[in-house]
């Protein structure tokens, strides 16, 4: 059973470029991806994730899950899955999705009294939280506090 | 306590409010009806500060406060509250995180220390209560996965929370079976005081059997061509709104 989690941000200029590899060599070995991928300002973030299973492996199961979040209209996301599988008993699943903080999301956090700083933060640690609640707690609270941190000044 | 004179306001550029007059004071039920397109909608969203109307004329007066200077979360802390006619879902983010930040800006505004984790707990089992949510609203993604009455409900449940002076219902009863709207309906009873007003925006007499307002105003081509009493809203119900058109046209 293998498991990987990230959650990758970037702002300004930044250009990350992260990513996993999972194999399988064993017979009926299971693993599990989420990655959350949140880009700010002008930053571009991209998932590279390569998945293999070896022709012995049989009966293998892996699901990934590759999510973005964008906060700007000049920032990008990029998902480059690969899936090589030596099999046809194993199973392997990718599911991607883009979204955009939405202006409504905002104003419906403001309209609460919630500024929109502090709605960013809000709702890129719940976007996050998938992954977050999987941390040990007292490093997700640091990991939240970081989120936050690091988003400060990049809204606009 | 909120004075509107004269208000004009556009969205991309089309003139939809075009000279609202309109007086509420604390204790009154307001209920504004009217046509589709005829501008309530953006009659709460330009109160509450929504960026994306222009006000292009007018003033409004909120407890001596120009309120068209303020922003939405301020409007918000002055005491403004809109339950949403499509009220936003927020993935991932906490009930109760959403509502203790909302809270403690809230607090944060008036001067106080943010409330304790224990009494706010205490408050939000106390405020579900009152419009039938159970104890899983904590721990539940800001109206992820709700049904179209648990959203109106967790409006009012909001509504409960912040104590707002104003409180702004658009179309509040709009997708609720008739249940819902009665629990919907006893919620905003039970929260209305000599101190606070309503304004109830809705097509439908349904909702003011329950909600008895003060006065109904009729708007129309953005402007309030007729104000009356319920009886009013009855006539309505019966006539449509043809005629008061062709007295307008």
């Amino acid at each position: 059973m293998g498991e990987f989690y990230s959650v990758a941000l970037t702002r300004n200029y930044q250009m990350a470029d992260t990513g996993t590899k999972m194999i399988h060599l064993g017979k009926n070995s299971r693993s599990t991806i989420v990655s959350k991928g949140i880009s700010a300002g002008h930053s571009e973030n991209s998932y590279r994730g390569m998945v293999r299973v070896a022709p012995n492996a049989t009966n293998c199961r892996n699901y990934t899950q590759c999510d973005s979040l964008l906060l700007s209209d000049t920032s990008g996301a990029h998902t480059f899955p690969v899936i090589e599988v030596g099999n046809d008993s194993s199973i392997v699943e990718h599911e991607a999705t883009t979204s955009k903080i939405n202006e409504d999301q905002i104003f419906y956090c403001n309209q609460r009294g919630i500024s929109t700083e502090d709605a960013v933060g809000l709702i890129v640690n719940g976007y996050a939280r998938d992954v977050m609640k999987k941390l040990p707690m007292e490093f997700a609270v640091e990991a939240q506090r970081l989120l936050s941190v690091s988003l400060e000044g990049s809204v606009g | 306590m909120l004075i509107i004179k004269d208000l004009h306001a556009s969205i991309e550029g089309k003139e939809i409010l075009k000279g609202v007059n309109l007086t509420v004071k604390p204790g009154e039920v307001h209920a504004i009806m009217g046509p589709n397109g005829s501008g309530k909608s953006t009659l709460s969203a330009v109160l509450t500060g929504n960026p994306a109307y222009t006000v292009t004329g007018g003033e409004v007066e909120f407890y001596g406060k120009n309120l068209l200077e303020l922003s939405p979360e301020d409007r918000s802390h002055e005491g403004i509250f809109l339950s949403f006619q499509y009220p936003v879902e927020i993935p991932g983010v906490l009930m109760s995180n959403f509502m203790r930040t909302a809270i403690n800006e809230k607090r944060k505004y008036q001067g106080l220390e943010p409330m304790s984790a224990t009494d706010f707990l205490k408050l939000m089992r106390e405020k579900r209560a009152i419009v039938d949510l159970d104890n899983k609203l904590a721990s539940r993604a800001v109206n992820e996965g709700f049904s179209g009455g648990e959203k109106k409900r967790n409006e009012i449940f909001q509504m409960a929370m912040l104590e707002p002076r104003l409180s702004i219902l658009d179309e509040t009863d709009s997708g609720l079976d008739i249940d819902a709207l009665r629990t919907v309906a006893n919620g905003v009873n039970r929260l209305k005081s000599a101190d606070n007003a309503t304004i109830v925006i809705t097509h439908y007499q349904r909702l003011l059997d329950y909600i008895k307002p003060d006065q109904v105003h009729v708007l129309y081509k953005g402007r309030i061509v007729m104000t009356g009493g319920p009886e009013l809203a009855l006539e309505l119900e019966e006539k449509g709104y043809d005629w008061i058109k062709e007295q307008v046209d």
